[in-house]
């Protein structure tokens, strides 16, 4: 047991379970999905995607890209948030569902990597 | 090896990357909870987007001023807060990235990995020198450029900063790295296709032995050219099957032999070594007796080669850093040596060699010498390069120089391979033989000729490799008419001619050339320029063969 494995264990969980509470609701209507919830998803997802930085291993390189790719989904639905919002000056059916399901998207990345962590946990031994 | 270098730099980064994360999060959400209020008094709550547009310029100090409305007081309190936070997190980020650039370990990556990318850019053959020295900085002064690349690996920093001020052209690649470690050869580029050979010419023969078997595990097909001082490494290299050891106490102890029995064998052995092509009264050997003072490697040779020669001497044995030790001087000559060289007979001898390790006892043992018996003929061996002035100040007769002897003979067999094969057939033949040819090279090419060495190929003779094509029989007395006038002679004389593995001693004039001969070629400057004329110019060749009468 050391401190590294716990906190970058826990963040790794944290940004899928906090990914599946924006996720979790009707894709359609944009009052089931917090901002906050959002805002805090990429930010964990970010601190997720550092904590993997420098492993030198097959498998830190395949968690780390699976970090990157839902870091790449968020951030995108942020910004369609944020340019429906301001440019179109109104959030559509369209957008809303492009929100939502860009989310969906950074939830499997996000369950991928959290099934390889596990994987790795029960292979070793110790 | 690009990879380990992303590594460290993302190892590095990761806290401050952490460090900006969590200060932006938290000022951009603190903005966001804060009740703001717009223009017309209204209260208003900040988007995410505006707070994260307000965050990002406000942190990294760019500062545009408050949007989308004017600040309350709530808000301004929060923001000011958030300065300081979000501006040590930005600069905590940029002072980590300066001190990564300046650390220890990312700049030995980055530094080994251009020397690697430069190694493996190198397009001509090359040799890698491991140990930068005197010895290996004058092989790699002639060698470096002309047909050959160095590359050279040196454990010493010093070493390396020295070599880099020499400024050598083309560059020299030099990394630092422990030459019996492989895994600095290969970034070294052993494994590379034009890579000829290995040089390791160490004091320790322990480790030049373990080089020589490490870069043998790892190409078989380099050249390693090694160091052996004593007979044993020399027995183990050649167990190992390395044909290139080099003993310079060896060397020292044939042209001892050969000075003596055959000066002019001795003579032109040296004369491929530059000096000049005539027996001066100083080089002749004395008839007498020999005193050597020093047993160690260097007296061992010369009495090997005496003992080859027939002559009488004694040896001395003398320790020289003993000496120093108990008399606390390096200048030898109290009352107690000079009766021990009366003793050894110095009024009586013809010549004495003074073969310690220490050149100022060498230097003071030849005076004492000298003072007892004035037409003594002195011999030195000088270990190190910086005390030649000293040297020939003293008007000792002969010097040997342990490192220049070395030097030269590396260079000899890496970039004049003929002249290195020449020396080793004329040392199997006899003094008289040797004396003609002498003779005979200062009638056609004076007191001071040079020598060059050059294939028939189509790169150094383009002319004569198409005619040879064709079928014609060209002979080498037809190369040596002059191109003014071809009834004249070239002063060129063809001293070996080498064909695959055959090699012709003064070879006949009679004889039909081929292509990729390799000839040995002994004129001046002129009249060189002319031979290379006439084999790479067809006009030029066709009078010469008298084709055209022009």
């Amino acid at each position: 047991m050391n401190m590294h494995k716990i906190m970058s264990g826990s963040f790794f969980i944290l940004a899928m379970t906090v990914n599946f509470g924006f996720f979790y609701g009707d894709p359609t209507v944009l009052s089931e999905h917090s901002s906050y919830e959002l805002f805090a998803a990429i930010i964990v997802n970010l601190i997720a995607t550092v904590l993997k930085l420098g492993d030198r291993t097959q498998l830190g390189a395949v968690l780390l890209a699976t970090s990157i790719v839902a870091d790449i989904q968020l951030i995108a639905s942020a910004t369609v948030w944020a340019f429906a919002t301001y440019v179109m000056s109104s959030v559509g059916t369209e957008a809303i569902t492009a929100i939502i399901s860009l989310s969906g998207g950074a939830l499997l990345a996000n369950i991928v990597s959290v099934i390889l962590f596990i994987g790795d946990t029960l292979k070793s031994k110790r | 090896m690009n990879e380990q270098i992303i590594w460290i730099v993302l190892k590095r980064l990761r806290t401050p990357f952490l460090v900006i994360i969590v200060t932006f999060a938290i000022s951009i959400l603190g903005l966001v909870l804060i009740q703001g209020t717009d223009n017309n008094g209204n209260p208003y709550q900040m988007t995410f987007f505006d707070a994260f547009y307000f965050v990002t310029y406000m942190a990294s100090t760019i500062g545009f001023g408050e949007a989308p409305y004017t600040f309350n007081y709530e808000q301004r309190m929060w923001v000011s807060f958030a300065i300081y936070f979000t501006v040590i997190g930005w600069f905590y980020g940029i002072g980590a990235i300066v001190s990564l650039v300046q650390d220890e370990a990312l700049k030995k990556a980055l530094s080994r990995n251009s020397f690697r990318n430069y190694v493996k850019h190198i397009n001509k053959p090359f040799y890698i020198i491991l140990g930068y020295n005197s010895i290996t900085k004058s092989i790699i002064d002639r060698l470096n450029g002309r047909d050959y690349r160095v590359v050279v690996l040196d454990k010493d920093e010093e070493k390396i900063d020295e070599l880099v001020l020499e400024n050598f052209y083309p560059n020299v690649p030099a990394f630092i790295g422990d030459a019996t470690n492989q895994k600095m050869l290969k970034i070294a580029g052993i494994h590379q296709k034009n890579c000829v050979g290995i040089i390791s010419l160490f004091e320790d023969d322990m480790v030049n032995s373990k080089i020589a078997t490490i870069s043998k595990l790892l190409n078989k097909k380099i050249d390693i050219i090694v160091k052996a001082t004593s007979q044993q490494q020399l027995e183990h290299f050649k167990s190992m099957d390395l044909k290139h050891v080099k003993n310079p106490f060896d060397i020292i102890s044939k042209r001892i032999y050969y000075g003596i029995t055959a000066p002019h064998i001795w003579l032109l052995e040296m004369w491929m070594y530059g000096h000049i092509l005539k027996l001066k009264k100083r080089d002749h050997f004395p008839q007498g007796k020999y005193i050597i003072y020093g047993n160690g490697r260097m007296g061992k040779a010369i009495k090997e080669g005496l003992d080859k020669a027939g002559v009488e001497y004694v040896i001395k044995d003398f320790d020289s850093q003993k000496y120093i030790e108990e008399k606390n001087t390096t200048i030898f000559g109290d009352d107690d040596d000079m009766k021990a060289l009366l003793q050894l007979g110095v009024k009586e001898s013809a010549c004495i060699i003074a073969a310690t390790q220490n050149d100022l006892l060498n230097l003071t043992i030849l005076n004492k010498a000298k003072q007892l018996n004035p037409n003594i003929f002195t011999m030195a061996r000088e270990n190190e390069l910086d005390d030649l002035n000293i040297f020939q100040a003293s008007k000792i007769n002969k010097i040997y120089i342990v490192e220049k002897i070395l030097a030269d003979a590396t260079y000899n067999y890496i970039a004049r391979p003929l002249a290195d094969l020449f020396i080793q057939k004329l040392r199997k033949k006899d003094d008289e033989w040797a004396e003609i040819i002498v003779h005979m090279l200062n009638n056609i090419t004076g007191m001071n000729p040079m020598y060059f060495e050059t294939q028939l190929n189509n790169e150094n003779a383009y002319a004569l490799t198409l005619q040879l094509q064709e079928g014609e029989k060209i002979t080498l007395a037809d190369l040596r008419r002059s191109r003014a006038d071809r009834n004249e002679l070239l002063h060129v004389v063809f001293l070996l001619l080498k064909r695959g593995d055959e090699v012709y001693l003064m070879p006949d004039s009679r004889m039909k050339l081929e292509i990729d001969d390799e000839l040995l070629i002994v004129s001046d400057e002129e009249n060189y320029d002319d031979f290379e004329y006439i084999v790479n110019n067809i006009y030029e060749l066709e009078y010469v063969l008298g084709y055209t009468n022009s």
